[in-house]
């Protein structure tokens, strides 16, 4: 790696980082294409290394959290319980599918989401509205 | 319980399909359709992708689809970025932290179609 890459990498792994800990999410909606429009990465390689920096830095985040007082482990534990099954199966059909067929599915999946998170509002629920200090 | 852990399976199969951390698809099922602030479901999301994403990031090792290298540089960043995050987010709204949410996946969206 040039230190160009290198500085480049550190710059997306900040951002990504950021909006880890900020918004709940792994980072990999920044870090996957981050990599494959940025630095030129195969789709494929991208996802792989995307999910093994998702790792640490959900750990940090989630300790921050837990310290915070705003993690409920109840429901991270029913929340890992299908999601362990459905990373096996994900994972699985992702090395089987073409580069350029995965990174426009990707694209979807993020308009998709995106476009249900603009245009819904939140359910009223028991926990809705309530504040963490 | 069930409706958690058929959010996670959904969000495990696009982590692993996807190299995300599935928070994506499991912060706004929980906030819109269960009906959980978005601060607790932001916390339950990032623990719940330690394991999602090492399952994710096992399988694709095994298929050598890893730049070990690049992650390094990655992590050095990203740990820094989430302490960042971790001193801002009390100071944030629930509603502002939709609305930015809402606003990084739309532009990210487009640029990964152009």
């Amino acid at each position: 790696m040039t230190p160009l890459e290198v500085g480049g990498l550190l710059a997306i792994g900040l951002s990504a980082g950021f909006l880890a800990g900020l918004l709940g999410i792994g980072g990999g909606v920044l870090l996957v294409p981050a990599m494959v429009l940025l630095m030129g990465f195969d789709q494929h390689v991208a996802q792989g290394t995307s999910l093994v920096v998702i790792i640490p830095a959900a750990l940090l985040g989630s300790w921050t959290n837990h310290r915070n007082g705003s993690l409920v482990l109840r429901d991270a534990a029913a929340l890992a319980a299908g999601g362990i099954l459905g990373a096996l199966v994900g994972s699985l059909s992702a090395l089987g599918l073409d580069d350029v067929l995965l990174r426009r599915l990707f694209a979807l999946l993020l308009l998709v989401t995106a476009a249900r998170l603009i245009l819904s509002r939140p359910a009223p629920g028991p926990s809705a509205g309530q504040q963490v200090p | 319980m069930i409706w958690l852990a058929a959010t996670g399976l959904a969000a495990g199969v696009l982590s692993g399909l996807f190299g995300v951390g599935g928070g994506i698809v499991m912060v706004p099922a929980m906030v819109l359709m269960l009906g959980i602030a978005q601060r607790r479901a932001q916390a339950a999301s990032l623990a719940a992708i330690i394991p999602i994403a090492t399952v994710g990031a096992l399988v694709f090792g095994g298929a050598d689809n890893l730049d070990l290298a690049a992650a390094a540089a990655l992590i050095a960043g990203a740990l820094i970025g989430v302490r960042l995050a971790g001193r801002i987010l009390p100071r944030l709204s629930d509603a502002r932290l939709r609305q930015i949410f809402g606003a990084l996946l739309a532009a990210v969206a487009i640029a990964m179609f152009l």
